[in-house]
């Protein structure tokens, strides 16, 4: 076959599997939310899966999902379906929290309204709810098809022990071309990809404008107005407030009160048994799920996994060290380039379709070219720490837009009488952070502060340990826990690898529930921006 | 205390000397749409001055042009003969949404005023406790503005704006937001905390759409009307003070008013 048709193909695949299951997630998420809005029991068990599942990076099970998908399976179906699965865990989470909240949200009054007319169950999705969530899901689909892309390089080919798998897609292609030499037919798939997700990305915005300008309901309060009521203005800021990190925001003030007595009486009682049936099945596979594999694990096995914790935490301390100094870079690297954009109209315009196709493009595709330019000048100035640094720059090219674009949609939600009042006093740059942008942004920071910090391992996991970066080339930390999870995944030791992950899970929830959730509760309630704003 | 302050400004009346002027400003919308065409106010020193017009007409754009905010098409603004071209904080605007930032207390946010001017923290704290005691907020120096009323809000922004020691205070329909019964308290109040004889303040542009209100407080009035806005005219307003709405000058005031905003007129010549 021609090879610019084959990497066309492998490319068009690779997107296709992404959008795919893009909305395939959109789609399932609609029937969950409906499901979630009617009974209790489901929307408590819906809701605390999403939560868990959003903050553990999901990357951190591949050893399980290997398990499942390759060996249980197999065959090219297991491998595609493995493929499949890592990509539907990253893009799904964010779309489905969206369409609950927004389900959730509805407006009493058109659900009267369509309670009037007895809307039948479709009619009302068609009517009601799915119009009413496309704002919200179109907000998300940026982060969801980015982050798409990033792991689908990365679950293309995947090794178990001796064996690799590969499914057919340009990751695949491409790590064919760089094993045999081929760095021509390299560069053009790279090409190639670069366009088609910028393709994607500029599609994506125009969506994401019509839908919010078609099916955002009109709710213009007098502190989002910059000079005149302008319609376009208007729902460049709602556009703008209905993106991704806000309804990470949004999950947080999720605990919204039930709707009226009214809504209750009405609701079927056949619908409120089958989503409490629902929510009781889901509930009982996942303990019967985690009796299953405890019980499964010889006590053998296990005396040896708790053995082996020490070298799992202090790896994990390790990497937490790293994470901070990521951390800190894009920390002023977001808050710098996102009040540069705030106040530049025309540099924000090119530069944030920009930095959305530079994220979305998978680093693990460039990253080697990167690597084998600077390693030996690297190598030269700081020795040994070489590939600490090339594994922080991998977390701050994979995670900066997480706080990036969170702080900048904070800063352009900040009101416009805000920026008034800093001009009008005459407040230098760090005043103005210190007293107005950085209190006024917190419950974004905290919001892309956790996004970051949660994605960081996506990053990690390729980082600390890849061998054959580029030739015969690895690049690997001395210690560090996701190297320690790649190297026993790979060296077939998989239940040591999934004790680390499942440590490592119970530090991230207990990260989450401790710093996040008390972080952004501080977050609600005193450093909503809108609330110094009294426009009775 | 009232009726004194007032006398002390008409005594002081005739060597009145311009503060503020905005000199033939001609200004248009991103649209093309022109709001302005030749506009000239003047604020004198110690005058009150109130802007009236047709709804949509403009009113708060002229005061953001007044402020520095927006940049006219033509004409100029000056402060004491010095043209102004960004905002400056001898110029404060009060907005019609009343803005406090939650995360501070009262004090903090007053403070931030003179903690811009870069003042300092313990006399900052001095100067915003002496704004807010003038504002009538002695003991509520800690509270968030989520623990406060709508009124207690907007005294805390005039607060701000008194902290920052302006020459010239824009006030952009600063009761719109409040009932009525608050509304009525802080406009009688407002004249006295403006003109106290120890602040610098020298003058106050008023942007109101209730005609009670500007008559009640204003000395000179400019009505706007047409599209686009011109001055139709300047009315002075030669009542003792307090004002009283029942009285019957009062109302030939009001009157007057009405006549020249109703109907709203079309474009010239129509």
């Amino acid at each position: 076959m021609n090879e610019y048709l084959l990497i066309l193909l492998a490319v068009l695949a690779t997107a296709g599997r992404v959008l795919g299951l893009t909305l395939f997630s959109v789609v399932t998420g609609w029937l969950l939310a409906y499901i979630a809005i009617r009974g209790r029991i489901f929307e408590t068990v819906y809701i605390s899966v999403i939560e868990v599942f959003e903050s553990v990076p999901v990357i951190s099970f591949f050893p399980i999902v290997l398990v499942i998908f390759v060996e249980r399976i197999g065959g090219v179906i297991g491998v595609e379906l493995a493929a499949d699965f890592l990509v539907f865990t990253a893009v799904v989470w964010n779309i489905w929290m969206a369409e609950y909240q927004a389900f959730k949200t509805v407006p009493k009054e058109m659900l009267e309204v369509s309670e009037n007319y007895r809307l039948s169950f479709f009619s009302k999705m068609k009517n009601v709810y799915i119009p009413f969530s496309l704002p919200r899901i179109a907000a998300n689909l940026f982060p969801s098809i980015s982050d798409g892309f990033f792991y689908i390089t990365l679950s293309e080919v995947f090794a178990v022990g001796a064996k690799t798998y590969a499914t057919f897609g340009i990751g695949t292609l491409l790590s064919s071309y760089v094993s045999s030499g081929n760095y021509f037919a390299v560069y053009i798939s790279m090409l190639m990809l670069g366009a088609v997700i910028f393709v994607i990305i500029i599609l994506l915005r125009m969506y994401s404008r019509y839908v919010v300008s078609k099916y955002t309901l009109d709710t213009d309060a007098p502190i989002m107005r910059r000079g005149r009521l302008n319609f376009r203005q208007t729902s460049r800021v709602l556009y703008v407030l209905a993106r991704n990190p806000l309804g990470r925001l949004a999950g947080y003030y999720r605990r919204a009160p039930r709707r009226g007595v009214y809504e209750k009486e009405e609701e079927s009682r056949v619908g409120r048994y089958m989503a409490v049936s629902i929510g009781l099945l889901i509930l009982s596979f996942i303990v019967y799920g985690a009796y299953s594999v405890v019980s499964a694990v010889s006590y053998r096995t296990w005396a040896l996994l708790l053995s082996q914790t020490p070298f799992i935490l202090y790896p994990m301390v390790v990497d937490y060290a790293r994470i901070a100094v990521v951390l800190a870079i894009v920390f002023i690297f977001s808050t710098l380039l996102g009040y540069y954009f705030a106040l530049h109209a025309r540099s924000e315009m090119i530069g944030v379709p920009f930095l959305q196709v530079f994220s979305a493009y998978p680093a693990p595709i460039y990253f080697p070219f990167i690597y084998i330019a600077i390693e030996p000048a690297l190598y030269r100035l700081i020795g040994g720490y070489t590939s600490d640094l090339f594994v922080i720059l991998l977390g701050f090219i994979s995670t900066f837009y997480y706080l990036f674009y969170s702080f900048w949609m904070g800063i352009k939600a900040l009101p416009a009488e805000y920026f008034d009042v800093m001009r009008n006093m005459n407040m230098g740059f760090f005043r103005r952070m210190r007293s107005v942008i950085i209190p006024g942004t917190f419950p974004y920071l905290i919001s892309g502060i956790t996004s970051t910090v949660n994605s960081i391992w996506g990053g990690f996991i390729i980082a600390e340990y890849w061998p054959g970066i580029y030739g015969n080339r690895t690049l690997q930390v001395q210690t560090g826990l996701m190297k320690f999870i790649d190297v026993n995944t790979q060296n077939g030791n998989i239940p040591l690898a999934a004790w680390a992950s499942v440590l490592f899970g119970v530090v991230i929830v207990v990260y989450s529930l401790l710093f996040t959730k008390k972080m952004m509760d501080l977050a609600k309630k005193r450093y909503v921006a809108e609330e110094g704003i009294f426009a009775a | 205390m009232v009726e004194v302050l007032a006398e002390n400004r008409e005594v002081a009346a005739g060597v009145q000397q311009i503060v503020l002027e905005a000199s033939n400003i001609d200004f248009s919308y991103e649209n093309n749409y022109k709001v302005f065409e030749g506009i000239n106010i003047q604020v004198r020193s110690n005058e009150f001055v109130g802007i009236v017009g047709p709804s949509g007409i403009g009113k708060s754009t002229l005061l953001r042009i007044l402020g520095g905010f927006l940049r006219p098409d033509r004409g100029s603004v000056f402060l004491n003969g010095k043209e102004i071209k960004r905002p400056v904080p001898e110029i404060i605007l009060i907005h019609q949404s009343i803005i406090t930032f939650p995360w501070m207390t009262a004090l903090e946010n007053v403070m931030l005023a003179p903690r811009s001017m870069r003042i300092p923290d313990e006399e900052a704290e001095r100067i915003a406790r002496k704004a807010l005691e003038d504002v009538g907020l002695q003991g509520f120096e800690n509270l968030y503005p989520k623990e406060m009323s709508g009124g207690m809000r907007q005294r805390v922004a005039i607060a701000r704006a008194l902290a920052a020691n302006p020459t010239v205070l824009l006030m952009d329909e600063p009761f719109a937001h409040l009932d009525e019964l608050t509304a009525e308290g802080l406009r009688q109040d407002i004249y006295n905390i403006l003109f106290r004889s120890d602040t610098p303040l020298k003058g106050v542009v008023l942007v109101s759409h209730n005609l009670t209100e500007v008559i009640e407080l204003a000395d000179e009035i400019y009505v706007l009307n047409n599209v686009p806005a011109t001055v139709v005219e300047k009315v002075h307003v030669d009542l003792p003070r307090p004002r009283s709405p029942r009285d019957e000058r009062f109302n030939q005031y009001l009157d007057r008013l009405y006549s020249l905003l109703t109907p709203p007129r079309g474009k010239r010549g129509e």
